[in-house]
């Protein structure tokens, strides 16, 4: 099918909306109501288009493209049909901008500048009043006085997450956003509302008054929260991550769960040792390295357990599984059985570890016990020194009931009672990291920020360990890391893993 | 047109007299005038044209039209009027000024005011973008004083604690977060 925006031909697929032909031509369309992921309302006007030959203005977003139509985005009566939009919009919008969350990133904001830059002709004192500062639910503030009535979360509740807590209530100039009676809104999604919120009505409770949001800065990575590796955008400044938000990639859809993007709180949790707690005391991470391989160092090669996780990255788990093999024990494990698949339909995993494929593959790789097998050898009390994630190491002594002296790394602020060594470790926010999502496919996770001073990695902990120890693994940079993973794992042979670009996935 | 005015001054570079090159006659011409001050400081010291800066200052004159040290004003009930918006720190070029941003918990519907609010004097410039940016007319640089002269860096950095005063004359009831402060703050009284 075949049509004109702005006098240039272009070809599209029966049934596109003049606003999804023009977003593919680059034609940026102004919306409110819209969004490519809901189901399309067309009630803010702001979209209004002239098609040639019609008698009034249509809204881009509800009318689909047909024959040999000929749309202008920009005429002057087009313009003036923005204008006055924005105007009605801003009539009972209050002066709130400076104590507001959503400036700098505000749909009211943004088409202000570049559509309206009117006086107000209506009185500030006449404004309509309404409830402000709502608590709605967990995550979420609601104003309804800057509610421009676009109904985004209405269908978000109604469509997405089918929990539908949202409505409308009143008529005309009395209509209102508000609960359905008895209902709250703490659905597992309910911070895509503050997302996709045009305005500041819906407003993040957690990210509220932390930071302006011009002063953040933006690395894309993903989220390790559970087995589906979302695309996230982690927004940053002064070496703090303030919020996790949605990116936008093909085959994920643009929301991202609440537990999702809590996952960055741990990061600066009070409780997260920054430093190496031993027997011997505080030390410094380095230190801390060198007290665990002294310990190690003293035991025989079978006493020693090593412990791989699904929470780990790629490189983490490779890096002890080759420590494992330079020490020369058996007593090693990369084995976690799960049976991954989105629970609720839309992101949530029933697997919550980001890396149970990538942990698979080393496991065929390196072999090692099942779980089962590793608990029974604790249980044996051969072993003398365990080393791993403290959160498994833990649920695995307890499984076997023993308490083996053990080191751990520590990402978070799980405390470790009673370990021989609690090791920090560098998180997938302070390290460039890969995992395998339950769909085979490769995530690659960026470091955003830093990790505190002498915290590495693990994959490098493990390194520093294994030549102190005398056992060099060789893995001493990240292209080591990567070059060893694509030489001993068959099926990352071909994949393009120092390309930060490019996309994989298992077949 | 306008007039251009150029000022010239004449340098004397005539030859020096015997009389000057004799260099003693001008060095007690020169004494004469030292001792002259000497003695009208010694016996009447309200004379003295210096003052001790920086324990002791001039005032500015009243009609000085001038950016001095800058000041958060206040509203009637004592609160600071800024809303903590960060549009003076993102405004200021010599990133001189450090906001945190705190959350009322007693129903004021301004919502948001300044936990912290410090100014880096010694880093500022004075150049009043951060008057200009304000949308709540909560900061001013009306003072009076001229910041500089401290001993320490110390004293030239500003906390909330030092910026927060008003003015004869004052709260003002400018900006749109003050109105809703004011409403509330009128039912409040009501209410008591």
């Amino acid at each position: 099918m075949k049509l004109k925006i702005d006098g240039k031909e272009t070809q599209v697929q029966p049934g596109t909306s003049i606003l999804g032909a023009a977003q593919a031509m680059g034609v940026l369309i102004p919306r409110y109501c819209y969004h490519p992921s809901l189901s399309v309302a067309g009630n803010c006007r702001i979209c209004l288009v002239e098609i040639e030959g019609a008698p009034k203005l249509v809204t881009a977003c509800s009318t689909p493209c047909a024959e040999g139509m000929s749309v202008l985005t920009t005429s002057e009566k087009v313009r003036a049909a923005r204008r006055d939009v924005l105007e009605f919009l801003l009539i009972n919008h209050p002066l709130d901008c400076p104590i507001c969350d959503q400036a700098g990133e505000c749909g009211l904001q943004d088409y202000y500048m570049e559509h309206g830059l009117h006086k107000s002709r209506f009185p500030q004192a006449d404004k309509v009043r309404r409830h402000k500062r709502r608590d709605v639910g967990k995550y979420l503030v609601l104003d309804n006085e800057r509610c421009i009535l676009c109904t985004r979360c209405v269908r978000f509740c109604e469509e997405v997450t089918k929990t539908g807590e949202l409505c409308v209530r009143e008529r005309g100039d009395r209509s209102y956003i508000d609960l359905k009676p008895g209902s709250r809104l703490d659905n597992d999604y309910s911070l895509n509302i503050a997302d996709i919120c045009p305005v500041g009505a819906f407003t993040s409770a957690d990210f509220r008054f932390k930071k302006r949001v011009w002063f953040l800065e933006r690395t894309a990575s993903v989220c390790a929260g559970c087995a589906t590796g979302c695309p996230i955008e982690v927004h940053h400044r002064d070496n703090i991550v303030y919020r996790l938000m949605p990116r936008p990639e093909e085959g994920f859809p643009a929301w991202l769960c609440d537990e999702g993007r809590m996952t960055c709180k741990s990061l600066r949790a009070p409780g997260r040792p920054a430093a190496a707690f031993c027997e011997e005391g505080n030390l410094k991470p380095a230190a801390g390295l060198r007290f665990a391989a002294s310990r190690l160092g003293k035991l025989k090669p079978e006493q020693v357990a090593i412990f791989g996780s699904p929470f780990m990255s790629l490189e983490d788990n490779l890096a002890l599984a080759e420590l494992a093999a330079a020490i020369g024990t058996k007593n090693f494990c990369l084995h976690f059985s799960t049976e991954p698949g989105i629970k609720d339909g839309i992101l949530k995993n029933t697997d919550h570890s980001p890396n149970s494929r990538g942990l698979a593959l080393i496991h065929a790789v390196y072999g090692g016990y099942t779980r089962e097998q590793f608990s029974e050898r604790l249980a044996s009390g051969e072993v003398r020194f365990v080393l791993g994630r403290n959160e498994e190491v833990k649920a695995a002594l307890a499984a076997a009931k023993t308490d083996i002296p053990s080191s751990v790394f520590s990402f978070s602020d799980e405390p470790a009672p009673g370990r021989a060594c609690v090791l920090p470790a560098a998180s997938h926010f302070e390290s460039d990291c890969l995992f395998i999502n339950y769909a085979g496919r490769l995530r690659r996770a960026r470091a955003a920020v830093k990790a505190p001073e002498g915290v590495l990695p693990v994959w490098q902990a493990a390194d520093r360990i294994a030549s102190m120890l005398g056992a060099p693994i060789r893995l001493e940079t990240r292209a080591a890391v990567l070059e060893r993973l694509k030489a001993k794992i068959p099926e990352l042979a071909a994949a393009p893993l120092s390309d930060d670009k490019a996309e994989f996935e298992l077949k | 047109m306008v007039a251009r005015m150029i000022k010239t001054k004449k340098v004397d570079n005539r030859p020096l007299t015997l009389l000057e090159r004799l260099y003693f006659t001008e060095i007690a011409a020169g004494m004469l005038v030292t001792l002259k001050h000497f003695f009208r400081n010694l016996f009447k010291p309200s004379n003295i044209v210096t003052v001790n800066y920086p324990e002791d200052r001039i005032p500015l004159p009243g009609n000085a039209r001038l950016r001095t040290r800058h000041r958060l004003k206040l509203r009637a009930d004592g609160t600071p009027k800024c809303v903590a918006c960060y549009m003076c720190q993102t405004a200021c070029p010599a990133y001189c000024i450090d906001i945190t941003a705190g959350e009322y918990s007693d129903g004021n519907p301004v919502e948001k005011y300044p936990v912290g609010f410090d100014i880096d004097l010694s880093r500022c410039v004075m150049c009043g973008m951060c008057v200009e940016a304000c949308p709540e007319d909560a900061i001013a640089m009306d003072t009076g004083e001229i910041p500089g002269g401290a001993l320490t860096r110390d004293e030239m950095f500003m906390t909330k604690r030092d910026l927060l005063r008003n003015l004869p004359g004052e709260p003002s009831l400018l900006g749109a977060s003050n109105r809703l402060h004011n409403e509330w703050d009128g039912t409040r009284v009501k209410k008591k």
